[in-house]
């Protein structure tokens, strides 16, 4: 039974880890014409217990992509330098749709898994009702 | 079959090997994009039991010989299936949910098995 219980709380972990990431792809697809923003990138990373590994997945800290901020030309914006250029955001609105759909898959998958771990242990409680 | 009752143990501790099968592929899915990960895997029951750690000599405590504890241990391996991505992980998720599935059906198998089992018993008290 304890397996079933890590493996479920190791699903959600997983769902709770994209859930995180796709909450920043979000963010990142509402300011994509801020002046000045810098998209923001998780990674995962293992939680470790007392040295050992517990399998369960968590966000990393957030990071600030430091690609160059694009230069938009418009002389009338109240940001606009002497040459008439300010810095927008550098989100790439595809790298943004592919990141939530993969999130969205793996999201998935960990659903799968926790359903049918679920499942494999109603099997078992069926055992005991006849 | 009715004196020791070891179809019922057989059957447990398949579906015991599934149920920590399960685990790690709950894992490996989890962490399927966390830069460096490793995909594990543990072994199949077949392998386990032709090892002859189930139905061998019982060990009932950790100073007999070849006893700890009374569960067989269950070795964790990386597995290699294909190229890594770019961030070294090796989780490929297809792999995984086909894993995932055949684990299923060998634990429905063992329940089967241990159903089965009790209704045979059940049957020759009289109470089928």
């Amino acid at each position: 039974m304890s397996d079933f219980g890590e493996a479920m709380s190791i699903s959600a972990s997983g769902m709770k880890a994209q859930a995180a990431r796709l909450r920043h792809v979000s963010e990142n697809i509402a300011n994509t014409d801020t002046p000045g923003y810098r998209r923001k990138v998780i990674s995962f990373e293992e939680i470790v217990n007392l040295g050992r590994p517990t399998g369960e997945v968590a966000a990393g800290p957030v990071r600030l992509d430091q690609a160059q901020l694009k230069q938009i030309y418009d002389p009338a914006h109240p940001l606009a330098d002497d040459g008439g250029y300010y810095s927008g955001s550098n989100v790439n609105l595809l790298i943004e749709i592919a990141d939530a759909r993969e999130a969205q898959r793996s999201y998935e998958a960990n659903l799968k898994m926790f359903d049918q771990v679920r499942q494999m242990s109603s099997a078992l409680l069926d055992l005991l009702r006849r | 079959m009715y004196n020791s009752l070891d179809l019922f143990q057989t059957a447990g501790a398949m579906a015991r090997n599934a149920g920590a099968r399960q685990a790690v592929v709950a894992r490996n899915i989890a962490n399927a994009d966390t830069p460096g990960y490793q995909a594990q895997a543990t072994a199949a029951f077949k392998d386990v039991y032709a090892n002859g750690a189930i139905g061998a000599m019982r060990t009932t405590r950790p100073g007999h010989i070849g006893g700890n504890g009374d569960q067989p241990r269950i070795e964790m391996q990386k597995t290699t299936v294909g190229e890594p991505s770019p961030n070294g992980n090796t989780v490929s998720i297809d792999v995984e949910m086909l894993n995932s599935a055949e684990i299923t059906r060998e634990y429905d198998q063992a329940l089967a098995i241990y159903r089965h089992a009790m209704t045979v018993l059940r049957t020759s008290l009289g109470r089928g």
